[in-house]
């Protein structure tokens, strides 16, 4: 059935991303041959963690079917980023602050799977709602300012670089990316959400749980995307109540190019890393292009818009 | 299965809205020495024309399964059409016209994408959103359109009959959507696709048709809002719409429209509008910041279908498949 990295069926639409990102690459060698090198290297995976972490909570929930998708992902990290700073600010000790940015992330997670198993509600209405909520929440309980103030420690963590690597990207992304392939591709649990998303009917008879699991991939894309709000604030130095922003288009936009099928059980977290990658090189290439930033939602827009038609083209053909 | 069709008289749900209205109403009157008066009333109903007629088309667009995040941003495109071409000096019912003009063409690129290229409504539009963004930073250049001339303003003091012109446009949109819905084959089957898209093709439904309609007509009221908001503010700022898909979606869920498609009701369309712009208004008069007013209508959207869920009245079966 589906192989943890499949990229075969689905390769059209990577093969799109990695034309354009040739190009984007190209164009800086003609144009900007200084920019290429460690420092990019650096900056591109700095921005792939955050993202990446984000695209891979997407990605579970979306494979898992049942008209999956989170849209709350982009005010989960802000809010959770910020109930962290304000706990700190509450007089929480320091040492407590990953375990507070990730303990919100997933209570928002699990809020959201609340919603979508036990409440019914439609997924994408269900977390359009937490997305206002959430990201409403993180304007309003600082009134839209940056909070200061992450202790040193975890700066060192944050900024650190190894071989122009940056320390998160290796010690959050690419664990957390391997263990999901392991799972995905490995365990029984893994199997069954790609048996709820190919068809979740069978899936219930054969006597899988699906609501519970289903309640765990929600809480887990909350969680991951504490842990991307916990980057940030080690990354950056403050939590930014804007920090999340776009990134449901953002995550939802790597996900499809990575090869996940928008109605479930279909895809693998190879693709996506590839595809988060892929991305921030486009976007991080545009910027030493020095094309405007307003310009990369729209960029990432229609890639969402493009590979799906793409998708819809080679499956009409097949 | 309940695509029941009324046509006079309020249900339950409509007239618990109606309810929430008065109570609101009482409770800021009182907190809110300021909201009472007939000023703030005209301000009430003034800040919810926009709201109303694309509150019509989302009716539609969730009634028949669907949904649009883009359409705030859409009203947007179309307002900067209309402010380009009065400040360009192009004659008011040129540039009035513009308006609803843009907003089908951008309705007509939805309805390609979502219809005929047959993407899921909530990704095509949240990526036409996000190409829309682009096209308003590019269309407004970093810059506000703002001080335009009055020649469209004037418009709306016009009172044909002594009725404001607005009233008229609210009415004449209200009348047609309600003679589509419950006068024309369209309604049934609007509804229809709503309930199951696939039965509803297997018995002969021009489901591609239909849904491709209702995308283009939303488009058209969206734009025709977007002539609306610049004579009313004369300026278009690049935050423009950025929150009416949400309020058109709480207040459509709220008027008791199913998400899941198959059961609409117009008349608690224009009562949630009312009543999310009564709160909105009443909240910011008893001091609370304008910040929190995306967490508010978002915590109502999803309070209102928590409770719906509570009471058992979603269909529990197969959400799955009636989200695609």
């Amino acid at each position: 059935m589906n192989k943890v990295l499949r990229l075969d069926s689905r390769s059209v639409s990577l093969l799109i991303l990695v034309c354009l990102w040739v190009l984007v690459i190209a164009g800086l060698a003609i144009l900007k041959p200084a920019a290429l090198g460690g420092a990019m290297l650096t900056s591109v995976l700095q921005f792939s963690t955050i993202l990446a972490l984000v695209a891979l909570g997407q990605s579970l929930v979306i494979l898992a079917g049942g008209a999956g998708i989170d849209l709350s992902v982009g005010g989960a990290v802000s809010l959770s980023a910020i109930v962290a700073m304000l706990l700190l600010k509450a007089g929480m000790p320091s040492v407590l602050l990953p375990f507070a940015c990730m303990g919100a992330g997933l209570l928002l997670g699990l809020f959201n799977g609340y919603l979508v198993t036990r409440l019914r509600i439609l997924p994408l209405i269900a977390t359009l709602g937490t997305f206002f909520v959430f990201s409403g929440l993180a304007l309003a309980l600082t009134g839209g300012a940056a909070q200061s103030g992450v202790p040193q420690w975890m700066l060192s963590w944050g900024r650190g670089v190894w071989f122009s690597i940056p320390v998160p990207f290796l010690t959050a992304t690419i664990p957390v990316f391997v263990l999901a392939a392991v799972v995905l591709g490995y365990t029984a649990w893994g199997r069954w959400i790609y048996a709820m998303g190919h068809n979740e009917t069978s899936a219930r008879l054969v006597g899988i749980p699906v609501d519970r699991t289903r309640m765990i991939l929600y809480a887990l894309s909350g969680l991951l995307a504490g842990v991307a709000g916990l980057v940030s604030l080690a990354w950056l130095g403050s939590g930014r109540p804007n920090i999340g922003q776009n990134l449901e288009l953002e995550s939802l936009t790597a996900a499809m190019l990575g090869g996940i099928g928008i109605f479930g059980g279909r895809g693998g977290v190879g693709g996506v890393f590839a595809a988060v990658v892929l991305l921030i090189t486009l976007k991080t290439g545009l910027l030493q292009l020095n094309v405007n930033t307003v310009w990369q939602v729209g960029i990432v827009g229609a890639l969402l818009i493009v590979v799906l038609l793409a998708d819809r083209f080679y499956q009409n053909r097949r | 299965m309940n695509a029941s069709v009324r046509t006079i008289g309020l249900n339950g749900r409509e007239l618990l809205l109606l309810a929430a209205c008065a109570l609101a109403i009482v409770v800021f009157s009182i907190a809110a020495p300021a909201f009472g008066t007939p000023a703030n009333a005209a301000t009430i109903l003034r800040n919810s024309v926009e709201l109303l007629l694309i509150g019509l088309g989302m009716t539609f667009i969730l009634a028949m399964g669907g949904i649009d995040v883009s359409i705030g941003i859409v009203m947007g495109l179309a307002a900067i059409a209309v402010g380009k071409l009065l400040e360009g000096g192009a004659p008011v019912p040129i540039a009035a016209l513009a308006g609803p003009l843009a907003g089908m063409a951008l309705g007509l690129i939805t309805a390609a994408v979502v219809v005929l290229g047959r993407i899921p409504a909530i990704v095509g539009t949240l990526g036409l959103l996000g190409v829309y963004r682009t096209a308003i930073f590019v269309a407004l250049g970093g810059q506000w359109l703002s001080g335009l001339p009055t020649g469209l303003t004037e418009l709306l003091y016009a009172r044909p009959l002594g009725i404001p012109v607005s009233a008229w446009i609210i009415a004449i949109a209200y009348l047609a959507a309600w003679l589509a819905l419950r006068r024309t084959p369209y309604g049934p089957h609007l509804l229809a696709i709503g309930n199951a898209e696939e039965k509803a093709r297997l018995s002969g439904i021009a489901v591609t048709r239909v849904r491709f309609a209702t995308f283009v007509a939303s488009g058209f009221l969206a734009g025709v809002a977007a002539t609306f908001y610049v004579a009313t503010y004369r300026n278009v700022e690049m935050s423009i719409g950025s929150t009416l898909a949400l309020d058109a979606i709480a207040a459509v869920v709220l008027g008791g429209t199913s998400i899941l498609g198959g059961r609409c009701s117009l008349i608690g369309t224009v009562l949630g509008v009312l009543l999310l712009r009564i709160l909105q208004n009443g909240l910011l008069l008893i001091g609370v910041p304008s910040l929190w007013q995306t967490v508010v209508t978002g915590a109502l959207l999803i309070g209102v279908l928590g409770m719906e869920a509570a009471a058992g009245r979603l269909k529990f079966s197969s959400i799955g498949q009636a989200a695609r």
